[in-house]
């Protein structure tokens, strides 16, 4: 898209068009299912009305049953009293000869027929017959003139026509005044994303004249530019420690290079720049590690982990090095929990963990390694009382090349716990650094899995 | 014993030529993969250095062809990529072993020694494993010299175990770290020293002292100790 394609202010698009007709099509069809209803319900009373008047015409008389000349006589009557109506009464003999009533009809089948029949002895007209035989043989005919149901059905062309018309403009007017609300509305997002595409990372969408559904959107969009504000940022500060943290090796390796030494000391030498080397190997095989961890191309082999052997192996491992620093490692309560993870990333999790004791902590720290089962989590609690972490350095030492103040020695890569809480994070866990009044206490929640289901 | 090094980085196969004709190894140097196809058919060799990152022809795809024409020689692949990742990849595609660059000489001599020797039969798993007069017993992690028996923590008896199968060969501590603990990861305090230190220690308890230490590259099981 070019940009002056992205500048111009957006139309309704194909959306307006299609919303019409089917806005159209759907009065449409709801005006043709009226006409069939009210058709149907006109054509029941006529039908009704029909039925009512053969039982007034052939209801008997006080001697007995109607004779067909009481009928003719009361078709006469009829006939006399009205010279206009909508109904005739028809009264046919045995041999199908019209006697009584003024219509040119061959006689109908009995029962209910439609008919047609010369009206005024101009033009066919449509009528609904409701035909009775008599025991004798005669038909008694009442026809009802269907001209309600006619002047229906002759206006169903136009009003359905008129109906999809206003419907159609209707729709076509509602979504295009829709569109142009939505656009207004959009236009102060369209405005920040181009900002931001510029390179102003700060810019925000106001939210603050929207409602419902927009407000809700500018609110996720600004809660996700906060979290890439705060990655960029984080990515920028971690490219800045990086260079810190590799030119000072590198400064120093090229110090003892260009130093004039006696042959005596070359030796000695050597093995100085040797350890610069492995100082700045060891930076870069952790960065490889946590990207390979944060962007999940760890070839990961996600099963059950047998929490309690994994943490018993690894104290087992752990113990003698802790111990060889002057501290010590005891195993406090371990409760048999499982959860799904990658037994490889668990490990130097834990690891990790265990060997900031080593190198943070003086000798005489006691350090507990525990693991229960926290409601849906599996809680796995390092607790030391060594001199612990300041408030406010607690969060920092979990971002890459941070290091808590006291470490004074600058060991390992400043990467281990970074690497820590990628882990973590990978498992779907929190990791929480605490005060352990005195010492530190790192507290990681990881999802358990239920006790009943058997490993899978 | 013959080595082709398929190296394209000068220096560095300088290197790896030099000190591998100094431990006795013929060492034969290409540059390319496909220099290296000829190079095996025209004679055998008892290993091979092989680069991952070659020009042309790549060393996964020089493992593929080797394999397929049945002249594919133990091999430990070297690389600058060195994640997991790449190192299943290797693995997968035929390398017997897989060195993430930068690496210690020491190491890359360990590793071609172990996978040289692993073409030669392989002794019978961890059931009655013996070295002279060291014997280990699987089922109570336990091991006897002359009348004595200790029993071994679980770490200490996968370390010697690990050790006496490899006895008389130096063997790093990445591999030990790889074989024993199974850990992809490089930690950054000495857990391999401080568990060998005990285990040390307890065979010292047995009147038994058969490890030496080789500074800075690794541990050797000397058998002649465990007469």
């Amino acid at each position: 898209m070019t940009a002056s394609a992205a500048r111009r202010a957006p139309g309704p698009g194909r959306l307006a068009i299609q919303f019409g007709v089917a806005f159209a099509l759907a009065m449409l069809a709801m005006g043709v299912i009226v006409f069939l209803v009210a058709e149907e319900r006109i054509a029941q009373r006529i039908d009704d009305a029909l039925q009512v008047h053969v039982t007034k015409f052939l209801r008997p008389v006080a001697t007995g049953p109607a004779s067909d000349a009481d009928v003719i006589a009361r078709i006469q009557e009829w006939q006399r009293r009205k010279m206009l109506s909508e109904r005739t009464y028809l009264f046919y003999d045995a041999t199908g000869r019209l006697v009584a009533g003024r219509l040119d009809l061959a006689a109908p089948q009995p029962g209910y027929s439609d008919v047609t029949f010369m009206g005024g002895g101009r033009k066919p007209q449509k009528g609904r017959a409701l035909a009775t035989r008599r025991p004798d043989g005669s038909l008694f005919v009442v026809v009802q003139h269907s001209e309600a149901a006619a002047s229906l059905r002759a206006l169903l062309p136009s009003v359905v026509a008129a109906i999809f018309v206003s419907a159609l403009l209707v729709g076509l007017a509602a979504t295009i005044l829709f569109a142009r609300l939505t656009a207004r509305r959009l236009a102060e997002t369209q405005a920040a994303a181009d900002a931001i595409a510029q390179g102003d990372l700060t810019r925000r969408i106001p939210s603050d004249r929207l409602d419902g559904m927009f407000a809700v959107q500018a609110e996720s969009l600004n809660r996700m530019l906060d979290r890439m504000e705060d990655m960029v940022n984080a990515q920028r500060q971690f490219s800045s420690h990086l260079a810190h943290d590799l030119r000072t090796p590198l400064t120093r390796l090229r110090g003892l290079l260009t130093a004039e030494t006696a042959e005596a000391d070359r030796v000695r030498l050597l093995e100085r720049a040797e350890r610069e080397c492995a100082s700045i190997i060891t930076i870069f095989d952790a960065l490889l590690r946590l990207a390979e961890i944060e962007t999940g191309r760890h070839p990961s082999a996600v099963r059950d982990l047998p929490l309690r052997a994994m943490l018993e192996d690894i104290a087992e491992t752990m113990e003698p090095v802790i111990a060889d620093a002057g501290c010590a490692l005891e195993l406090g309560r371990l409760e048999p929990v499982r959860v799904r993870g990658d037994a490889d990333l668990f490990n130097q999790m834990i690891v990790n963990l265990l060997e900031n004791v080593v190198t943070h902590t003086p000798a005489g720290t006691r350090a507990t390694l525990s693991l229960e089962q926290a409601g849906e989590s599996a809680l796995i609690a390092i607790d030391d009382d060594g001199p612990g972490l300041a408030e406010g350095e607690r969060d920092r030492v979990l971002l890459p090349f941070e290091r808590g103040k006291g470490s004074g020695l600058r060991r390992g890569s400043g990467l281990g716990l970074a690497i820590t809480r990628a882990i973590v994070r990978f498992h779907q866990g929190s990791l929480e650094l605490a005060d352990n009044a005195p010492g530190l206490k790192v507290r990681i929640r990881l999802p358990a899995l239920p006790d009943a289901v058997p490993a899978a | 014993m013959r080595v082709l090094v398929v190296e394209d980085d000068a220096v560095i196969a300088d290197h790896i030529t030099a000190c591998l004709g100094t431990l006795g190894y013929r060492p034969e140097r290409v540059a390319s993969g496909e220099d290296a196809l000829a190079a095996v058919e025209r004679q055998r060799f008892s290993g091979m250095v092989l680069d991952r990152l070659l020009p042309g022809m790549s060393g996964i795809e020089v493992l593929a062809r080797m394999r397929a024409e049945r002249r594919l020689p133990p091999v430990v692949m070297l690389s600058a990529l060195g994640t997991v990742k790449d190192r299943i990849e290797g693995l997968a595609a035929g390398a017997d072993d897989y060195l993430a660059k930068p690496f210690d000489m020491d190491e890359l001599v360990a590793r071609l020694n172990a996978v040289t020797r692993r073409a030669a039969p392989v002794p019978p798993p961890d059931a009655g494993l013996a070295v002279g007069r060291l014997k280990l017993d699987p089922s109570s992690h336990s091991v006897l010299f002359l009348d004595r028996t200790i029993e071994l923590n679980r770490k200490q008896f996968s370390l010697l175990a690990h050790l006496m199968r490899c006895a008389d060969r130096l063997v790093t501590r990445g591999m030990l770290l790889e074989s024993v603990w199974g850990y992809a990861f490089t930690p950054t305090t000495n857990i391999v020293e401080s568990n060998m230190s005990r285990l040390r220690a307890r065979l010292e308890e047995l009147g038994c002292d058969p490890i030496d230490t080789l500074r800075g590259s690794g541990y050797v099981l000397r058998s002649e100790r465990c007469r």
